[in-house]
């Protein structure tokens, strides 16, 4: 991170760099000489070039952080390769989802670092988001038992994407003004929605994220607390109301019960999982293709099925150290919104990253929400991609925040 | 190629994308503490750090430091914790904004008094503002150099800005007798009676030698020091003591003196 006027602090360096580069060379590379593509020597060209302005020219637009840059577009870059190998058509879409969402990145950084008075636009974002999730139940189809999507022409939307960012901006900002009841109502709203729809998995992913910002806003462990028991309540009502909560629990429980039916999903992505061993079965050899949604919700088994449980352990890592950065840019805040925005923009990735990869495990009952990053869906990429600008935004006005400080110490700092 | 060359190259990447995956790993770990350890440095060397001053408590004279943002109250997760019968919870929130002050915000309807007036809105604290809260009487204090109007008079509401530099009141011209303007050096310089040092060298208001040389006591560096003792030692005809090993007859002690020009001599004397 680097303000013109201020000092260098340490990069991650021109060696990481190389090596993502590196990685996604010889991994396009390798497709190519599988398949004898043009596309596939282009994407071992292009893929590694992306790569390198999006991390290190990025820097020149705004004092960004290389660090949380470079893991982003390794795990994006990662998510094209996946695809391209299963599926090149819709690796070549994720490929123009990647280049949409690092604009929408840079827009959602340069919003919080200029934007001062959030009232008015966090109104309007209030009202839009109302709005967006209404869609789904009047124009929406209902699929794998939610009704959460709507399709415009052949494009298919996913609101609860979309609002997730107002989720995260609306609720800091009321919070930061301590205006907790409406913070509360508007959270309530969202989530009423939600359960309209029957995406719970979704509603269970912005409870949990407003609970962490609740927490960090107020620090009452009572709160808390009272969060926990009302998630235990409310997801024993759901399990009570709802047929295919019921059905996925069981699955979970014993998926081997019924492993042509319901439980044919997880039960492919158990036995690709241990396939692939500790060293994956080798980029372009594996029969992945046999999951269910293997470009969505199961693409971390897909992973692990091609690359081994040790490159899925790095893959783990990158996600922490994502996590560690955002937190610490949260801590670096000079200002409550700021630090509720990016401590909500974290768990967000965080929690949403632990329930898929927990669900493609068998370790929670598997909910339908995407890898970030990675899984297929340019609503999935655009937002993920937006939360990591909504961060970088954060961590650039923490930079101006630094340098201001310097400059004061420079001309005393004392009393007036 | 054929699917088994393919397939032996594939089986052979697996390491190679795993000791990649590794290394960049590796090298965001090590990013990740050394950028802390800098922040860790950079903040020691800047104590005042997100603060934009401190709240001095006038009762017992403890002064807190003051965020950009906050709350004012008895809980623990107050930015500045106060304690007394009439202290709410949460009392009060306050915002720096730049060139306005900082920002009072009562919460619920607490008391806060402003330089003795009741707030009953949002009112704005400058440097030196008396705030009450609950009773208890607090002082704002803001740094320097921070953008924020001009400190009124104590009592005063309407707070004034940072007056402009053309605006400032410049002192009146001078329309006394003149001072006669010197013609010649001599009359420049009439008590030396040396020449005058050249234009462009440090003119130290007399602390020269008559033959125009520096005096050590201003001397600007060690070779300067040197010569200038040198030449002191010259005139005062001062003989330095040559440094020995021999202990002098009749002192037990080893010691001999130092050479004079080396001797730590107080400047100001």
């Amino acid at each position: 991170m680097r303000e013109k006027s201020g000092k260098r602090r340490p990069q991650p360096g021109r060696a990481m760099l190389a090596a993502v580069m590196l990685f996604f060379f010889l991994g396009f590379f390798l497709l190519a000489l599988n398949d004898g593509e043009w596309k596939s020597f282009l994407l071992a060209v292009l893929v590694p070039l992306i790569i390198f302005i999006g991390t290190a020219g990025m820097s020149k637009l705004f004092p960004s952080d290389q660090l949380l840059l470079a893991l982003t577009n390794f795990l994006c870059a990662l998510g094209v390769l996946v695809l391209y190998r299963l599926n090149p058509e819709k690796g070549m879409t994720q490929a123009g989802n990647y280049g949409v969402g690092v604009v929408c990145m840079v827009f959602c950084t340069y919003l919080v670092r200029y934007v001062s008075n959030w009232k008015w636009l966090t109104v309007l974002m209030v009202l839009g988001s109302a709005g967006l999730m209404v869609l789904p139940l009047l124009i929406g189809r209902e699929t794998n038992g939610a009704k959460n999507w709507f399709y415009v022409g052949s494009v298919s939307v996913q609101p609860s994407e979309v609002v997730k960012l107002a989720l995260l901006l609306c609720v800091s900002w009321l919070l930061s003004q301590r205006r907790f009841l409406l913070a509360l109502l508007y959270v309530g709203m969202c989530l009423a929605l939600l359960m309209l729809q029957k995406d719970l998995g979704t509603a269970l992913l912005y409870y949990g994220v407003v609970l962490i910002l609740l927490f960090a806003a107020t620090g009452s462990r009572l709160l808390v607390l009272c969060g926990v028991l009302g998630a235990g309540g409310g997801a024993f009502a759901g399990y009570q109301m709802f047929a295919h909560v019921k059905r996925r629990v069981a699955i979970w429980l014993n998926p081997w019960a019924d492993s042509q039916g319901a439980g044919y999903q997880i039960v492919q992505s158990l036995i690709a999982i241990v396939n692939g061993g500790f060293w994956g079965v080798g980029l372009g050899l594996g029969n992945a293709s046999v999951i269910p949604e293997y470009y969505n919700d199961f693409i971390f088994s897909v992973i692990l099925h091609e690359f081994g449980v040790i490159f899925g352990l790095i893959v783990l890592c990158m996600y922490l150290f994502i996590v560690i950065r955002g937190m610490m840019i949260a801590k670096r805040s000079r200002t409550v919104f700021h630090s509720l925005l990016a401590a909500g923009c974290t768990a967000m990735l965080a929690l949403q990253t632990f329930v898929i990869i927990g669900g493609n495990i068998k370790l929670i009952p598997l909910t339908g929400v995407t890898l970030p990053f990675i899984s297929y869906g340019g609503t999935s990429m655009g937002s993920s991609l937006c939360v990591i600008g909504l961060l970088q935004g954060v961590a650039s006005r923490n930079e101006a925040g630094v340098n201001e400080d310097r400059e004061l110490a420079m001309q005393g700092g004392g009393p007036l | 190629m054929s699917p088994q060359a393919y397939e032996l190259i594939s089986m052979l990447m697996r390491y190679i994308f795993v000791l990649i995956g590794l290394m960049i790993v590796w090298r965001s770990f090590r990013w990740l503490r050394r950028d802390a350890r800098a922040y860790r440095k950079e903040m020691r060397s800047l104590p005042d750090a997100g603060l934009v001053g401190e709240m001095v408590n006038l009762a017992t004279g403890e002064a807190q430091p003051l965020p950009r943002e906050g709350v004012i109250g008895a809980s623990r997760e107050c930015d500045i914790r106060l304690k007394g019968p009439g202290i709410e919870r949460t009392h009060a929130r306050f915002a720096f904004e730049e060139g306005k002050g900082l920002k009072i915000i009562p919460l619920r309807r607490a008391s806060v008094l402003l330089n003795g007036d009741a707030l009953r809105g949002p009112g704005y604290a400058l440097h030196g503002t008396q705030l009450e809260l609950g009773g208890i009487p607090l002082r704002v204090r803001l740094f320097a150099g921070l953008n924020v109007p001009y400190p009124a008079p104590f009592g005063e509401q309407a707070a004034q800005p940072w007056p402009e530099e053309e605006d400032l009141e410049r002192p009146p011209e001078w329309d006394g007798p003149q001072l006669a303007q010197p013609e010649t050096e001599q009359e420049a310089y009439p008590y030396t009676g040396y020449e005058a040092p050249a234009p462009d060298s440090r003119d130290y208001d007399g602390h020269y030698t008559p033959d125009g040389q520096m005096t050590w006591q201003y001397a600007y560096s060690l070779d300067e020091l040197n010569q200038a003792m040198e030449r002191q030692n010259q005139q005062e005809q001062w003989q330095p003591v040559q440094p020995t090993d021999q202990v002098p007859d009749g002192e037990d002690q080893a010691y001999s003196a130092p050479p004079l020009r080396h001797r730590r001599r107080d400047r100001h004397a």
